[in-house]
Formats: structure tokens, C-alpha cells, sequence
């Protein structure tokens, strides 16, 4: 695993990209009037200064260790999440993903059972059995809370609709 | 006065407004268990239902789903670290540390104890208050909301302890994210990237069940396995032990009641404020914070007593003046509209009778949901033996179809789906996520009040010292901000005595 200053480079990587995101969000708000800038533009100039701050703690340098045992005492040591295999964590962003553009494109009724069914049959290796009884009951349920009781209009789907 | 009070209890008595009350408390029980529904979306969807209905009894049935929402709430909170609604999210941070430590039913009779004595406690302040309310609200300006903002902000940094740095940062993005939209001051919109879901800003109920349900079942189905270890885990053995631990703290639950009633009070605050003050307030009077975050019952009785107590006070703004305190009470005053009582100072004189049986209908549904949730603890309770690769799909797809159903846009199940995602990395890269919400939760608030008080003030920041209430509030600021500091000085010398010795 690659480190910088005795850190594995993965763990700069959210602060780095907050970072950016921050620059471009100040960029935008120096575009508005002064009135309507008022409050995003300290707010911007505050997350940079904060991720610098968080980009420095995470080193393992003498600044970067004093300011975690000042500003993050607990971060490194109870709260830090093991670390699972890229693969698999990509996997779970995958189903996750999946499932919102199979909603978007082909509405509830047919992206529910599908994504149960799938998510457990090939992420989760449940039998074909336990997936398909739990596909048929989710989607039952679903339509009887949301369709039946609730009376919600389910989404049919941008394939299937004008919406 | 008393007469009305006797005649909203008499007119609760009767048989029909019983049925609609228990209706919906168990309508809120069930609403409040599923993560993303909430109160506002069931009230929401019940109000066409309440048309025929008496006006007694559509307020029992909407009394009934907003005194039922939050114990059902706390239960998941507790069980799968998964709020019902946004308020409970503040119970995950105690609750959910004991359930893995096999203490769920401690953490849920303490819940629902709390739940059930805010509810009294925010109903006799109602009681007390309601009489006096405009004196109460005509006391709070725009200088004293933004201050009350900004409390809840600062208190953010402070009471994820050992993670400051980190809760600031997602404090800064939650305020970066609150200011997509359209703004109140200017009239124009900001950061939408010409996206027309966005002109409204981002919204809160999608994203909060992106940021904890999608998020917490990502986080699961990659560590695999379930989230009680063994059978041992889910032994609700100390359910009895947990009630009477509420009356063990009672100073506790007495705190989150009277924090509870007091933000209920004034409007467009919220019941997430509510929850998380009272738990900042517990952890600051603490002598052991460190126990916090890692299943300390204190931090799962302040909530939920505050929560409960909150909805009671909300009512006070609501009906006197006619101000929501939040999207649950601004849909409840559809209902009220609907039965031909319009919110403000004549309804409590043209209506007293209803309101005394909704405030009523209102506490009889926190005890009842209490009992309820108590007996069907131990059923849900099995939910955290269920393997997290079956019960994770089914979560995830209730919870985006939930968001769905929020507002019937399907943008809102993208905008899940996208805060799903910041969510799990910010459990990955440990960041915490309240700090986030309490942010996205507030900053509205304080950016309209921000500019009206400089308005007010000819743009000096004198504004806020010059007035009593807002130079209490400045008060409670600054000792927020520096309390971790004076702590950690204070315990200097001792800490230096045990080294030496």
C-alpha cells in the first residue's frame, strides 16, 4: 500500500477531494452578488481551512500527530473502520447504483423484485429459493403499503411513461 | 379554563375517537419503525383520509401518529442503528452501542420510559404555556434565531468527543449542501447547477435515508454476517431494568423534557435541535464523557425524552400563532385547516375543546406507543439476528421507494442514493454524520435570521448583545465552544497528580 508521511494515500484521498470540491464551490459563490454570497463564502473559506487542518492530522508527522491527539484524539483509535476489500466495497456501491437507475428507468414494480432478487442471489450467495420468496414478499409488500394503503402512485418508470 | 381542559379529556373517552387514536399510534408505531417515513410523510398521506372524519377524531388520529412515530423510531435507532425518523438518529450514538453490547432491552425500556414521561411532561407544559404563549414567542427575534442556530452548530464540535476536527469538517459540508437553492434573502438561486429538483435545496427527508438507512445497510452487507453476533446479544432480558433506569436519571429526563419544551416552543427550530441539545446538554454535565458514544443509557433517555416533550411544546407556535415548528407540524395544520380551524390566537378561543382533546390524544399516544413498542420489542428485537445479506436489499429497497413516496419525485431516490453513498464514506473514512445533519438541518435557519439581524442592526454585530435573550444565548455560545477546554484545564492537575504519583 502507497503512504505519504506514513499514511496510506487512500486515507488523504476524501479530504483531497472535499478540497476540490470546496475550490469550485468558492469559485460559484464569487459569482453571485455580494447579498447572496454573504454566508456561502466564509462557509467555503471555513472548509478549506478545516481540510487542511484534516489533511495535516492525518500525517504522521510531528504537527500532524499533535494536532490529532488535540483535535481527533479518538479518530485513529476506536472509530477507524477496518478495512475491507476494495472489491467488495465497489460491489455494494454497484447493487446501490444499479437499483436507483433500474428504478429511474423501469419504475418500482419491476426494479424491486429485481434488485432483491439479484442483490441476494449474486452479492449476497443466498439459494435461488430464499431470493425468489424474498423478491415476491418485498415487492408484495411494497405494493400494499405504498400502492394499496398509502396510495401513492408508484413510478412506472422513464421507459414506461411521459414523466 | 379547567372546563376545557376536562371536556378535551371527556370527548377523548369516547369510543370512536379511542379506535382513531390507537389507529394512529399504531400507524405512527409502523411508519416510525421504517426508515425514511416519518411523521410529515404519514400525516402527509392520511390528511385526505381525516376529511370525513369528526374533527375530534382526525385530531386523535393525527395526535395518534405524531405521539407513535418516535418510539418506533427509537426502536430501529436502537436495534439497527437506523434512525425512523431524524430526531431518533441522535439515539444511534448510545442506543445502538448497547444493543451490540446485548443491552437492547435496557436501551428500549429506558426509550420508551423516556418517551412516555417527555410526552406528560411536554403535555402539562402545553398546558401551562399555552396561555401565556405570545409573551413566550414575541420574546424571540431574528438575533435570538440565529444565535439558537449557531448554539446548535458549535455544539456539534463539542459533543463528538475525540473527533472535533472531523465533526467540523462535516459540519461545513452539511452547510455547503444547505446553501443549494433558492435563498430567502435575495430571491435567486444558488449552486442548483440548472437542476430544477435542487431550486427547492436539497431535501432533507431523501437525504437523511440516504445518509443513515442506505448508508448503514452498504456499511453491512460489506462486513457480512449479523449485527447481533450471537443469539446472546438479543436477549431482551432488562427491558423492566431499563424503564425504571429512566427514574434512576430522572434529572436526565426531567433536562431533555424541559429542552425539549423549550425548542419546541419556538417554531422552524425542529425536533432534531430538540434531541441533539439535550443530549450536548448531558454530555456537558456529565462526570464521565468519555462513556458517551459507547453506550451510556443517559445518551439514549435525554433524546427520546426530548423528542417527545418537543412535539407536545411544538404545538404552541402552531396553534397560537399559527408558525409551524417544523414540516410535521406545518402538515398538521393542513388537517386543522381542512376541519375548519385556522391556526392562530381565535382558534384557541373558538376551539378549545379540540385542541385540549388533540393535546390530550397527543400524550395518551406517547404512553400508549411506549407499551406497544415495549411488546413487540422483543420481535423486532430478532431483526438484529436476520443476516445482513437478506435484510440489507430489503432496507435498501423499502427505503428508496420510501423516498419516493416522500414527495412522489423520483429525483428523490437519486438524491438517497447519492447521500447512500457520502454516507458509507464517511463511516469508512470516520467521519461523523450528525454533525452533517445537524447542519443541513440548521443553516437555513441561520442564514434568513443572520441577515434580517444585521438588517436590524444596521450591520453591526452590537445586535446581538444588545438584547437580553440573544446575550443569554451569546453566553451559552461561548461557554459551548470553550467547555471541552475548560474540561481538559480543569482536569490538568489532577491528571498531572496521578502521573506523579
Amino acid at each position: 500500500m502507497k503512504r505519504a508521511f506514513g499514511t496510506p494515500v487512500v486515507d488523504y484521498v476524501p479530504a483531497l477531494v472535499m478540497l476540490a470540491v470546496t475550490v469550485g464551490y468558492l469559485a460559484i459563490a464569487y459569482t453571485y452578488t455580494p447579498q447572496a454570497r454573504l454566508f456561502p463564502v466564509p462557509v467555503g473559506w471555513l472548509m478549506l481551512a478545516l481540510l487542511a487542518l484534516d489533511v495535516v492530522s492525518r500525517t504522521k508527522t510531528p504537527i500532524g500527530e499533535s494536532l490529532t491527539r488535540l483535535l481527533n484524539p479518538a479518530a485513529e483509535v476506536e472509530g477507524a473502520e477496518p478495512r475491507y476489500p476494495v472489491l467488495r466495497q465497489l460491489s455494494a456501491l454497484l447493487w446501490v447504483g444499479l437499483f436507483t437507475a433500474a428504478l429511474v428507468l423501469i419504475g418500482i414494480m419491476y426494479a424491486v423484485p429485481l434488485y432483491v432478487f439479484g442483490s441476494m442471489r449474486f452479492h449476497g450467495r443466498k439459494s435461488y429459493q430464499t431470493s425468489l420468496i424474498a423478491a415476491v414478499c418485498v415487492t408484495a409488500f411494497t405494493w400494499v403499503l405504498f400502492a394499496f394503503a398509502l396510495q401513492v402512485e408508484l413510478y412506472p418508470g422513464a421507459l414506461f411513461s411521459d414523466f | 379554563m379547567l372546563e376545557f381542559w376536562f371536556s378535551g379529556f371527556v370527548s377523548l373517552l369516547q369510543p370512536d375517537t379511542i379506535a382513531f387514536l390507537i389507529l394512529g399510534m399504531g400507524i405512527g408505531l409502523f411508519v416510525g419503525v421504517l426508515p425514511g417515513l416519518g411523521g410529515t410523510t404519514a400525516l402527509a398521506l392520511l390528511t385526505p383520509v381525516t376529511y370525513g372524519l369528526e374533527p375530534v377524531s382526525a385530531l386523535a388520529l393525527a395526535g395518534g401518529v405524531m405521539g407513535g412515530v418516535p418510539m418506533g423510531g427509537a426502536v430501529t435507532a436502537i436495534l439497527l442503528n437506523t434512525p425512523g425518523q431524524t430526531a431518533n438518529a441522535v439515539t444511534c450514538l448510545d442506543g445502538y452501542p448497547l444493543a451490540q453490547q446485548g443491552k437492547a432491552g435496557l436501551a428500549i425500556g429506558a426509550a420508551a420510559s423516556a418517551n412516555a414521561i417527555g410526552g406528560i411532561i411536554g403535555t402539562i407544559s402545553v398546558l401551562a404555556i399555552l396561555p401565556v404563549a405570545t409573551e413566550l414567542v414575541l420574546a424571540f427575534g431574528p438575533p435570538e434565531f440565529f444565535l439558537i442556530a449557531l448554539l446548535g452548530l458549535v455544539l456539534v464540535a463539542t459533543t463528538t468527543r475525540g473527533k472535533m476536527l472531523r465533526a467540523l469538517v462535516a459540519g461545513a459540508l452539511g452547510l455547503m449542501i444547505a446553501s443549494i437553492g433558492y435563498n430567502d434573502v435575495t430571491g435567486g438561486q444558488r449552486f442548483t447547477l440548472g437542476t430544477e429538483y435542487l431550486w427547492d435545496g436539497v431535501h432533507l427527508a431523501p437525504a437523511l435515508v440516504g445518509l443513515f438507512a442506505v448508508a448503514e445497510m452498504m456499511h453491512l452487507t460489506i462486513k457480512g454476517g449479523t449485527i447481533a453476533k450471537a443469539d446472546s446479544d438479543i436477549q431482551i432480558t432488562n427491558i423492566g431494568e431499563g424503564l425504571f433506569e429512566t427514574f434512576r436519571h430522572w434529572p436526565t429526563v426531567l433536562r431533555g423534557s424541559i429542552i425539549g419544551t423549550a425548542v419546541g416552543a419556538i417554531p422552524g427550530v425542529g425536533v432534531t435541535v430538540a434531541s441533539f441539545l439535550s443530549y450536548s446538554m448531558t454530555v456537558q454535565a456529565s462526570k464521565d464523557p468519555e462513556s458517551f458514544g459507547k453506550g451510556n443509557i443517559k445518551g439514549v433517555i435525554a433524546p427520546e425524552a426530548a423528542i417527545n416533550a418537543k412535539d407536545g411544546a411544538a404545538l404552541i407556535p402552531t396553534l397560537a400563532f399559527g408558525l409551524p415548528g417544523g414540516a410535521e407540524m406545518a402538515v398538521f395544520m393542513g388537517i386543522l385547516i381542512l376541519h375548519g380551524m385556522q391556526p392562530g390566537p381565535l382558534i384557541l378561543m373558538q376551539h378549545q375543546s379540540e385542541i385540549y382533546s388533540l393535546i390530550w390524544a397527543l400524550t395518551a399516544s406517547c404512553i400508549l406507543a411506549s407499551f406497544v413498542g415495549l411488546l413487540f420489542a422483543r420481535p423486532l428485537a430478532r431483526l438484529t439476528r436476520i443476516d445482513t445479506q437478506l435484510l440489507a436489499p430489503v432496507i435498501i429497497a423499502l427505503s428508496l421507494v420510501g423516498s419516493y413516496a416522500i414527495d412522489m419525485v423520483i429525483e428523490n431516490v437519486i438524491l438517497s442514493a447519492v447521500f447512500g453513498v457520502i454516507g458509507y464514506l464517511m463511516i469508512r473514512f470516520d467521519y461523523p454524520r450528525i454533525t452533517l445533519v445537524v447542519a443541513l438541518v440548521l443553516a437555513a435557519l441561520a442564514e434568513r435570521n443572520y441577515h434580517q439581524s444585521m438588517l436590524m442592526g444596521d450591520e453591526s454585530w452590537s445586535i446581538f448583545f444588545t438584547r437580553i435573550p440573544s446575550a443569554v444565548l451569546v453566553i451559552f455560545v461561548i461557554f459551548s465552544v470553550l467547555s471541552p477546554f475548560i474540561r481538559a484545564w480543569l482536569r490538568r492537575p489532577a491528571a498531572a497528580g496521578a502521573s506523579s504519583a
